[in-house]
């Protein structure tokens, strides 16, 4: 272990902003939303819809997925949003008046503007940023792979579907309880944005930067693990964040085995950090496509693991039991609920296994492909 | 001796990039690597510090074999690589740190290290700056710095001029000179003939992953043919003087194109004497007269029968 290298890690991967976002922001942001729809449902009493005003520009007209999303997330009876379509001018006079929370400006890209910072805000940005998330890992992934798309089209559907179905669905507890199981779980996969960002750092070949320290006297394996421990420890306490703030600031009762939830996370994180290693390293395409696979299956598998809609999850148990397995995301979110509802540790203790064993596939997996590339890595 | 390469062979694919390469570069050398874009000199380099595995070939540093794992010698070499290489997160003054921290443990003795090579890339103003926040020739300063900044014996130079303003690229040759003066031996690579020119104490021309000549510039000039090369400004030349030029003795071409003439000769004394003697006999109107000797160009061109650079 080199401690001048773990130190500068530290400090260089706490200055990633974008990772930082994405790995701890996203997940916070995507709670307080889950958290205001589930407890207005909860409450019985109609949701207060949050009021948007949306420039109805010809770029706006053309976008025919943003209406969609906007449109899923404006109707029923517990929507998420109320609509105003109008001009710039109107929409910028709505909210000087405080008439509306924010409008919505679509240029290049959506742009939103808002006139304060507060909870409901924060819930429209959090809609959009995951709305462009999802669009743009598809465009990606259909500009790379234009014959297959029908995977990733499908979770971008779903996304959509969420929005509406979030809000109405019923709110048992353990129901609501799994929501926040696989947004966790999510989040620990999330942590493979780390992972990724080790690997492409000690190839030779991909990175500028791993030459630099090939060529110095430092042990390779010594160093990658240095750095790696680095992510791991950002990752975990990123984690640990989100689980404080699950707890005490929306006040989700986890049940009484809060130390294996922990250490479940823990698991998690090395798992989700060695996820996005593998992919990192299997994929000889470009960062971007790299990224776009990442987010995708961490979706689709999020989204398997039922935490966009419930009942997809007992579904893909009876139907399909296999993937309920092999779905890390799955297992893990499975693992935290078993903590929470059974009393004995038979089930849980087989998912860690199964996750544990998944981990060090990924490791080996990794750890194969980089020593098999021409430069001299590892 | 300081680096040894014997029979190197290195093939990407069907690709052979490294074509039996012998080189030697001896203690205090500035030793240049002169070649065309995708010659074989990153390759090269990349090979030498046991960054790349080849297929064949035996390299010694500081006379002892270089492998992956040879940290005692790797702790004496210093790299700065054609790409610039550095942390984005990281201010310019942390960048230095961390990577002289790979080779120097002792915090002291790095923090003296540092400051001597921000001085020295002359980055003081910009202790503080994001490597987004530099221009250029800055960044390029700073890849230098990081790559030099734990003093090493053998300093390796991957075109580190690359798209940098003559004036940062002067700075940037001075101070390699300096380096040297210091007791540092270096490998410089570029496809710049002026910089080997410059700077060099040997040269090694490849092409194609072949050395075609080594040596200091003046034997490298002495290896051709060629003598000087004349040019002449002159608004008229008949066919018929063109061609009496060419029957001149010692000249080995005369061309006119766009009110120039160019006459080149062999190697020998008196040319330009006999090409003046003959204008003056044929009273041809001149503006201009100028001689020049051979460039490392006319090697290349003479022995490849193309241009250095196109
Ligand atoms: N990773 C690689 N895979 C396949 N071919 C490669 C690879 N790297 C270099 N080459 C090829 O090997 C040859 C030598 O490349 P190299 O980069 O060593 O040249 P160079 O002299 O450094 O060129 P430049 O002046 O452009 O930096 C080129 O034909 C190049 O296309
Ligand atoms: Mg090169």
């Amino acid at each position: 272990m080199s401690l001048h290298i773990f130190g500068n890690r530290l400090k260089c991967l706490l200055r990633d902003k974008e990772n930082v976002f994405w790995t701890m922001l996203f997940p916070i942001l995507l709670a307080v939303f889950f958290n205001l729809a589930l407890s207005n449902v909860n409450a019985g009493e109609s949701f207060q819809a949050i009021k948007l005003a949306v420039v109805n520009n010809s770029s706006f007209h053309n976008d025919q997925a943003l209406q969609t999303a906007l449109d899923a997330a404006a109707a029923g009876e517990q929507k998420l949003f109320e609509l105003t379509l109008t001009s710039q001018e109107q929409a910028e006079q709505l909210l000087t008046e405080q008439k509306v929370s924010a409008y919505l400006l679509v240029d290049e890209e959506p742009v939103l503007v808002v006139s304060k910072t507060g909870i409901r805000e924060s819930i429209i940005k959090s809609f959009l940023d995951s709305y462009l998330q999802t669009t743009a890992a598809v465009n990606t992934i259909l500009q790379n792979n234009p014959n297959n798309p029908a995977l990733l089209f499908q979770s971008a559907g779903e996304r959509q579907n969420y929005l509406a179905e979030v809000t109405g669905s019923a709110a048992d507890p353990n129901n609501i309880l799994i929501f926040f199981y696989s947004l966790i779980a999510m989040s620990c996969f999330y942590g493979g944005f780390w992972g990724m960002r080790e690997v492409t750092d000690i190839q030779a070949d991909i990175s500028a930067l791993a030459a630099r320290i090939n060529i110095s006297p430092q042990h390779k394996l010594k160093a990658f693990l240095s750095s790696l421990t680095a992510s791991y420890l950002i990752h975990f306490s990123e984690l640990i964040l989100l689980l404080l703030f699950l707890r005490y600031v929306l006040q989700i009762d986890f049940g009484a085995k809060s130390g294996y939830v922990v250490l479940t996370t823990a698991l998690g994180s090395l798992a989700g950090i060695a996820y996005g290693a593998f992919i990192s390293a299997l994929v000889k395409k470009s960062e971007n496509m790299k990224v776009a696979i990442l987010i995708g299956t961490t979706m689709f598998g999020s989204f398997l693991a039922g935490m966009m809609i419930q009942d997809i999850k007992y579904l893909v148990s009876q139907k399909f039991p296999l993937l309920a397995y092999v779905n890390p995301i799955n297992l893990l979110t499975d693992a935290f609920y078993s903590l929470y509802y059974y009393d004995t540790f038979s089930r849980y203790f087989l998912n860690i296994t199964i996750l544990g064993g998944m981990t060090i596939a990924f490791c080996l997996g990794t750890y194969v492909i980089v020593r098999r590339r021409k430069y001299a890595s590892l | 001796m300081i680096v040894s390469v014997k029979n190197l062979v290195k093939r990407y694919d069907d690709l052979l990039a490294i074509d039996h390469l012998n080189l030697t570069v001896h203690d205090g050398e500035v030793f240049g690597l002169l070649g065309p874009n995708g010659s074989g000199k990153t390759t090269a380099i990349n090979c030498i510090l046991a960054l790349l595995e080849y297929d064949k070939g035996e390299i010694e540093i500081f006379g002892r074999p270089m492998k992956p794992e040879a940290y005692d010698i790797k702790r004496h070499i210093g790299v700065v690589m054609q790409n610039v290489a550095v942390y984005n997160e990281l201010t310019v003054e942390e960048n230095i740190n961390y990577f002289c921290g790979l080779y120097v443990a002792d915090k002291k003795l790095r923090q003296e290290l540092v400051r001597e090579a921000i001085e020295f890339v002359g980055l003081q103003e910009f202790t503080k700056y994001y490597p987004k926040k530099l221009s250029g020739g800055l960044l390029r300063r700073l890849n230098i710095a990081c790559g030099i900044a734990h003093k090493p014996k053998l300093i390796i130079l991957d075109e580190p001029t690359v798209a940098v303003d003559p004036q940062s690229r002067n700075k940037i040759l001075e101070g390699i000179l300096e380096l040297n003066q210091q007791g540092a031996t270096i490998i410089y690579t570029t496809h710049y003939m002026e910089e080997v020119e410059q700077i060099c104490s040997r040269i090694m021309i490849i092409d194609k992953g072949r050395s075609i000549a080594v040596g200091t510039k003046d034997e490298l000039k002495a290896m051709i043919t060629l003598g000087e090369k004349i040019t002449v400004e002159s608004q008229r030349i008949t066919a018929a003087q063109l061609s009496a030029l060419r029957r001149l003795p010692n000249i080995v071409s005369a061309e006119y194109k766009n009110r120039l003439l160019v006459i080149k000769s062999s190697k020998g004394s008196n040319n330009l004497e006999t090409v003046l003697e003959f204008i003056k006999q044929e009273k041809i109107q001149f503006g201009k007269i100028y001689s020049e000797l051979p460039t490392l160009n006319d090697v290349f061109l003479e022995i490849t029968g193309k241009q250095l650079r196109d």
